[in-house]
């Protein structure tokens, strides 16, 4: 029977490293709360979860095309298009049908990612920003550079009942977004399914032996990110009652952020929905804090970015490490560390390969 | 498999062989590299869809020509290069397609229970949650063969499956094979490793340049009867064999050690000599061959170069000092094949010369010419695209890469590697001429004719030790290997004397 | 007799394959001239005006002036196989910003300054992506948020103007003179149509990058990694520093075009070089260069710039709203970037 460790399985370390994102969520929680003002209460924490709700949703997309190895520079647009579409139409046909239609916007464009990526074989990277600058021009486009607004909020309209608090802290929007969450780590994690988007983004040629029909996958993660993308737009324009022309934004750093840091890698295979959930509150739960603290809007955006390239970083130089040993036979390390063991304690006790 | 063939561009892989497996035995199917063993079983995969001839399966042809048509025959192949997916769970690559579900949901219990027994068949006693990179490669080979297995094959085929593997493990993949004979399954045994096959083996089959010599059962045949029917006769004979006068020492290796690839490695090369290495593979030639011109570090240990020691600090240095390397795996590792003959020749005058910064790219036509002309490259236009070359005709360009940078040492690692005849006659020629003009080569190759004709001497390496060392008239083909194959109960310690 | 065949097919076939290279950048530029052919249709048929004159020409030239310089730069990233520079509009942004800061004390401690800034992000762009091998496209977006968050912080959300800040008049005549000087005036007698230093700079740069990239030993080498990454380091070529001294001249080139558009828009703010890293990447694509590396040239690059300032132009002078446009130019990327990809896989090579 052969058991090995590999250097990196010792307990603690390891165990650190695949949790770190519910490590950073509690000790950013506890940092805040004890040392911001005024952060432990309805109010705030209230603001804290609307906004967390709406990128939140945004990310499950996201994080399930990265899962499949590519990458959705569209979210940001996606967004602003279904706000802009959802509340636009509105006044000519109700909500009723200018929400499903945001939502099927959005739908739409993954689908063409979707298309794009799998069939002309388009690196994701390329199309994703190529649809991006589409929709950049057709929002300018449908909107004449202005913003769309709501006049006189309707009694009741879907955006108040979407506001309306049916428990403290927990608005419907949140609600929604908390079940979409679940909905989809369930779906990711204990079906067949779900699997797949996991064998896609681990190895393509692996899931196609294995019968898995890998492009299949690949488009309906890029229309269910546009999907969801969509979904957060919707939330956006309902909760400012308003779309601008660039709400999107800062969307999409904000996501790849918290995908990243949620352990999400961009080589794919790993991650999970609910990391990406709980990354944003962490994030947000920071993001919060630092406005309390009175350091402004833009200590935000430059912690954000900060973040992430810390974590980037962090990735690529712990795979460097890793690279530089891979290969080397375990028996001649025995041989070296029974031999060596009357000089010096080498770290070949550490066995590979 | 029935009078089966097939081509590639160039050469005739596999020229009209048959081949039987019966149920409940293991039959090895040995032979050079290059003798067409591996083609012959990637036809049974169903990776060719073009191949000659007829296969059976329990006396019914079937047309192989994609690989989950193959799966479906039970055909399980074990290669080398594993078909694992690096961050996925070894439950999720083991069962990929067919996760047990409970419902719509999946049945973790079930797969957790399944991934368990399959993985203890083979020995391994691992979290089936882990993911492929966390397991080391050997492991990961064993999961490989678990992830095939629980495929419930009627036919295996295992291709080298022991070159990562140590001595404990190779014992266990055996008990498995036995168990696996016992239950009716036909398995046929890709290896060079002759004391494995000996062991293992109900039936031998040799192949040599693409043809079947001879299939007996092992209990008819002996260890050198096998090396001479691998290695063949006197086609082989145009190498010259004379004994080369050689200046003095050259290269000078001491103690030289990277950990964990290859330890305390001693040996000198002189000048105008052709130096070969043997070994299985895994002995640590190519990594030696890496750390000497500059690729990876060493641990510890000198080399000298003309009495000064040299210790490169990467490969353009090596250049500089005068050390080459001829890499193993021509088409990843050796040329650029998206750009022209002309490019790649050059190629290797860039970082060498790159101090100076400014390089005009006519300075090199002169060079290019006579090298082509040399290496009788074909075809005659140095802007054709590399990769559209005849194997022959890229090893040629490659050869000429490290030729236009006058190497006083040139490492060449299987130089004539799924090589034709003709190109391969042309470069041993170039080889031999280049020892006459005073350059150094080692040859590091499995192709034991080669090897053997053209070395001066053989340096004989196994599992990362230098165990001895052959004068030319001690070497035949059938010496060497049976060297390369032998375990020595503990390495060699001598210094080997140039 | 064989040599002399030999000679003959190798001097033919350099001609040869230097006049298929020649034909390819010829295409784009022939593409080009379809374009401006494409404006006087128009103009002809009375849906444009002022399309076909000297005036609107230099204009063309003029705007692309500042993406040519960029788009030169972030080609060598492109050359070497690390597909794109997505940090180069807050490069841009910052080390204008910073210029214009220390115009405070001088004309040239801000250039002065601007260039060291670009230099450090180039720097670290080198380490990250060159030595420890980060996926390039996430990174250099990672550090472009950082980038506009340092903007962000530091200056908040002033806008700072040159004039304003500058020590002298004459330093804040200089910096402007940065996008305004004019180093040919008068062409033709027409004194608007003029040379100015923008362009000058354009021209200089696509020469001296032509020249590294197809002369010396930098741009041989920074083929081979592109091409075939592994075969070039088993070659000798020192990969990492390669890949990481691209991102240097990317972030230099960055610098130079922040500081003129800067200059241009008389403000040291956030956004200045916002959405140049799209076309960027699309006068690249555009201009022939494949986005896996190794293939390609500056010219062709001038070439893909050409043709954007040709589409942007026709679509200003139909009227199209400019950021509209953007539409257009996405679609056109997308269909670039495919047809590159379609036709290099029928020729059996798998690209982009």
């Amino acid at each position: 029977m052969t058991t090995h460790k590999k250097l990196d399985r010792s307990g603690a370390l390891s165990w650190v490293d695949h949790n770190r994102i519910y490590l950073i969520f509690v000790v950013a929680l506890l940092v805040m709360t004890a040392f911001a003002p005024k952060f432990f209460n309805v109010f705030n924490l209230t603001t804290i979860s609307k906004t967390a709700a709406m990128n939140a949703c945004v990310a499950i997309g996201f994080t399930i095309v990265m899962i499949c190895g590519h990458l959705d520079l569209s979210i940001g647009t996606v967004i602003t298009l279904a706000g802009v579409v959802g509340l636009g139409l509105k006044k000519y046909v109700g909500y009723e049908i200018s929400v499903p239609l945001a939502l099927c916007s959005g739908a739409l464009v993954g689908l063409v990612n979707g298309l794009l990526v799998t069939k002309v074989k388009i690196s994701s990277f390329i199309v994703t920003l190529g649809t991006m600058t589409i929709l950049q021009g057709l929002i300018y486009q449908i909107t004449g550079g202005n913003s769309i607004a709501l006049s006189t909020p309707d009694a009741f309209s879907v955006a108040d009942f979407l506001g309306h608090r049916l428990i403290p802290l927990v608005t419907p929007r949140v609600l929604i977004t908390l079940v979409l969450v679940l909905l989809f780590q369930f779906l990711l994690s204990s079906t067949r399914w779900g699997r797949n988007f996991y064998m896609v983004g681990g190895n393509k040629s692996t899931a196609w032996l294995g019968g898995i029909e890998a492009d299949r996958q690949i488009v309906v993660a890029f229309v269910l990110s546009g999907l969801l993308a969509a979904t957060g737009g919707v939330f956006f324009a309902m909760e400012s009652s308003a779309a601008t022309r660039n709400m999107g934004d800062n969307s999409l750093m904000y996501v790849l952020s918290a995908t990243i840091i949620g352990g999400t890698a961009m080589s794919g295979g790993k991650g999970g929905v609910f990391r990406s959930f709980v990354a944003i509150l962490a994030l947000e739960i920071i993001y919060d804090g630092i406005i309390l603290f009175g350091l402004g809007n833009e200590v935000k955006i430059f912690l954000a970015g900060f973040i992430l390239a810390v974590v980037v970083l962090y990735e690529a130089y712990a795979s460097y490490r890793h690279d530089r040993v891979v290969g080397q036979r375990s028996e001649l390390l025995a041989e070296l560390s029974a031999a060596g063991r009357g000089n010096r304690s080498t770290d070949a006790a550490s066995s590979r390969g | 498999m029935s009078h089966v063939g097939k081509k590639f561009p160039g050469t005739i892989a596999v020229d009209d062989v048959s081949f039987e497996v019966y149920a409940g035995e293991v039959h090895a199917l040995v032979g050079e590299n290059g003798a067409g063993k591996s083609t012959l079983m990637k036809m049974l995969a169903g990776s060719f869809d073009d191949y000659t001839g007829r296969i059976l399966i329990n006396g019914k042809e079937v047309a192989l020509h994609s690989p989950t048509v193959a799966k479906k025959y039970g055909i399980g192949m074990i290669y080398q290069e594993l078909s694992l997916a690096k961050p996925i769970s070894i439950a999720e690559n083991l069962l990929v397609g067919r996760l047990p579900k409970k419902g719509p949901f999946l049945d973790r219990k079930r797969i957790d229970s399944e991934t368990r027994s399959w993985l203890s068949r083979v020995g391994l006693d691992l979290d089936p949650n882990l993911p492929i990179e966390d397991i080391s490669p050997h492991e990961a080979q064993l999961v490989e063969i678990a992830k095939v297995l629980a495929n419930k094959p009627c036919i295996l085929v295992m291709d080298e499956p022991t070159s990562a593997l140590s001595r404990e493990e190779v014992d266990r993949l055996f008990e498995i094979i036995g168990q696996l004979k016992n239950q009716g399954l036909a398995i046929v045994y890709i290896s060079h490793h002759l004391p494995e096959i000996f062991a293992i083996a109900d039936r031998i089959t040799v192949m040599r340049d693409g043809k079947k010599v001879a299939t007996k059962d092992k209990a008819e045949m002996t260890r050198e009867e096998v090396v001479q029917m691998m290695v063949g006769h006197s086609e082989r004979e145009f190498y010259h064999g004379q004994p080369r006068a050689s200046g003095g020492e050259r290269l000078r290796v001491e103690a030289l050690t990277r950990k964990g690839f290859f330890h305390d490695v001693c040996f000198a090369a002189r000048a105008g000599e052709i130096l070969g290495i043997c070994g299985l593979a895994g002995a640590g030639r190519t990594e030696l061959a890496r750390v000497l011109v500059g690729l990876d570090r060493k641990d510890s240990g000198k080399v000298f170069l003309d009495g000064r020691e040299a210790s490169p600090r990467n490969m353009a240095a090596a250049l500089r000092l005068g050390i080459a390397y001829l890499s193993e795996d021509r088409k990843s590792e050796g040329l650029a094949l998206r750009l022209s003959i002309k490019e790649n020749v050059l190629a290797g005058l860039i970082p060498m010369h790159s101090k100076a910064g400014v390089y005009l790219p006519e300075a090199g036509s002169a060079v290019l010419e006579s090298l082509m002309r040399e290496l009788s490259i074909y075809p005659r236009d140095p802007s054709r695209t590399v990769g559209n070359l005849s194997g022959g005709n890229q090893q040629k360009v490659l050869l000429a890469k490290w030729m236009a940078c006058g190497p006083k040492v040139l490492i060449l690692d299987e130089p004539t590697r799924g090589v034709d005849i003709g190109a391969k006659m042309i470069i041993h020629a170039q080889i031999e001429r280049l020892a006459n003009e005073g350059h150094t080569i080692i040859l590091i190759s499995s192709d034991l004719p080669e090897l053997v004709g053209l070395s001066d001497r053989v340096m004989i390496m196994r599992k990362g030790h230098f165990i001895r060392e052959m004068a030319k008239e001690d070497c035949t083909e059938e010496s060497v290997l049976i060297a390369a194959n032998t375990d020595v109960a503990r390495p060699a310690q001598e210094v080997a004397h140039g | 007799m064989a040599d002399q065949a030999i000679a003959k097919a190798d001097a033919r076939s350099t001609a040869q394959g230097r006049f298929i290279h020649f034909v390819n950048v010829i295409g784009i530029y022939f593409a080009a001239l379809l374009f401006v052919l494409l404006g006087f249709a128009l103009q002809a048929a009375g849906v444009i005006t002022n399309f076909a004159s000297a005036q609107n020409f230099l204009n063309i030239v003029d705007n692309v002036a500042m993406l040519g310089i960029v788009a030169v730069g972030m080609s060598f990233v492109t050359y070497s196989g690390s597909m794109a520079d997505m940090s180069v509009p807050t490069t841009m942004a910052l080390s204008g910003i910073v210029a214009v800061q220390f115009l405070k004390v001088g004309f040239w401690p801000a250039i002065a300054a601007a260039f060291a800034v670009g230099l450090v992000i180039g720097l670290v762009n080198a380490v990250v992506v060159g030595r420890f091998k980060a996926n390039p496209i996430i990174w250099t977006l990672a550090i472009n948020y950082v980038c506009m968050g340092i903007i962000r912080v530091v200056w908040v959300n002033k806008q700072i103007y040159p004039d304003m800040i500058a020590s002298t008049k004459d330093v804040s005549q200089a910096f402007d003179a940065i996008y305004r000087l004019e180093v040919v005036k008068g062409l033709g007698g027409n004194p608007l149509a003029s040379l100015r230093l923008p362009l000058v700079m354009m021209v200089a740069i696509v020469i001296i990058g032509q020249i590294v990239l197809s002369r010396t030993s930098f741009g041989a080498q920074l083929k081979l990694t592109g091409s075939a990454r592994k075969a070039a380091k088993f070659t000798g070529v020192n990969v990492e520093l390669i890949t990481g001294a691209a991102f240097i001249v990317a972030a230099i080139t960055a610098t130079l075009g922040g500081l003129t558009v800067t200059s241009l828009s008389r403000v040291g703010a956030y956004y200045n070089g916002a959405g140049y890293d799209f076309r960027a990447v699309t006068a690249i694509v555009i201009g022939g260069m494949s986005l896996s590396g190794g293939r390609g040239s500056i010219i062709g690059v001038l070439g893909g710039v050409l043709i954007i300032g040709l589409i942007n132009n026709i679509m200003t002078l139909i009227g199209i709203p400019t950021l509209s446009q953007d539409m257009i130019r996405g679609a056109i990327f997308i269909t670039v970037v495919g047809i590159n990809a379609k036709s290099l896989r029928s020729l059996g090579r798998d690209d982009a």
